[in-house]
């Protein structure tokens, strides 16, 4: 379902030229969404997620091009894993700077689009290791757990003015970065087998719809009962 | 042109009722913020709508002390008379 009538924008998913942002991107626009897609260096627009000014420019580049920003799916991530006591200060601060820097820059610079037009939804894509410490993650879980508590507030902020924040934590899902290592990874899935990206972005798409504008500040599991 | 008061007071009505403010029509000078209802999400709106339509920047310390319309008001004021004043 696009926006309500009289809110014209446009659905922004950023890292959504290939895996699980790709199939959230095609499922918004099989939901209506004229749809724009944000990468480093693919996609419709490009920017360092990470970088301020060059989301400002990017975003820039959308509004003008393609309408506001009233769907953001922050989806852009970045894994460098290693163990806590090998990791180096590069490899924590790329992985924050990707994946919880980026969320707050696309979500700051799409919150004035979505607060002019009333109406606004945002998803953040976390994931299950936000809830459930995997070794050789500190980086990334906790990026992708500053990306919950960012979502909680950002709901609160924004309750009255039409506008929802809300998050998925995919677990083991089938993509470049789990080929190979499928069936190892999905030993400890109680669903007994790894989810599909478009079992993903079949929850952004609710999250996204008017049915679910009283849902907000919620975190979406969709990973098998992994995090139970 | 100078900006007027009544301008001034008219822009913030109107951007009170956009924002969805209870008898933003009714506003007055004397109105405070918690009269009104407007939480900081609201005056942050306001804010910007002001910004955009009498072309000054508005710095957070400058938004401390405004506590009702008047308060906006006078800060508009101030602000786009100094804009004027600054040569091109």
């Amino acid at each position: 379902m696009p926006p309500p009538e009289g809110h014209d924008g446009v659905a922004l998913v950023t890292g959504g030229s290939r895996g699980i942002g790709r199939a959230i991107a095609q499922r918004l626009g099989e939901d209506g969404f004229d749809t724009v897609t944000l990468g480093r260096t693919s996609g419709d627009v490009q920017a360092d997620v990470g970088d301020a000014t060059s989301v400002q420019a990017a975003f820039d580049q959308v509004r003008e091009r393609y309408g506001p920003v009233l769907v953001l799916v922050n989806n852009a991530g970045e894994r460098r894993d290693g163990l806590t006591i090998r990791m180096s200060a590069e490899q924590w601060e790329s992985v924050i700077h990707t994946n919880l820097d980026g969320a707050f820059h696309c979500t700051r610079r799409a919150l004035d689009d979505m607060l002019k037009a009333r109406w606004g939804r945002i998803v953040n894509i976390s994931s299950v290791v936000a809830q459930r410490a995997n070794p050789g993650q500190c980086n990334y879980g906790a990026a992708k757990a500053g990306m919950l508590s960012l979502t909680r507030t950002v709901a609160r902020e924004m309750a009255r003015k039409g506008i929802t924040c809300n998050a998925v934590t995919p677990g083991v899902i089938e993509t470049d970065m789990t080929a190979g290592v499928a069936d190892q990874l999905m030993a400890g899935v109680p669903a007994g087998r790894i989810g599909r990206p478009d079992e993903v972005a079949h929850a952004v798409s609710f999250l996204c719809s008017e049915g679910a504008a009283y849902v907000n500040g919620a975190t979406l599991a969709v990973d098998g009962a992994l995090a139970a | 042109m100078a900006v007027t008061e009544k301008e001034v007071l008219e822009e913030i009505r109107e951007q009170l009722e956009a924002i969805k403010v209870p008898n933003a029509r009714e506003a007055q000078p004397e109105s405070t913020w918690t009269e009104l209802d407007v939480d900081s999400l609201d005056l942050v709106e306001l804010v910007k709508a002001l910004e955009d339509r009498f072309e000054i920047t508005i710095n957070d310390d400058d938004l401390k002390p405004i506590e009702s319309v008047g308060d906006a008001m006078a800060l508009t004021m101030r602000l786009a008379e100094a804009k004027e004043g600054t040569p091109a």
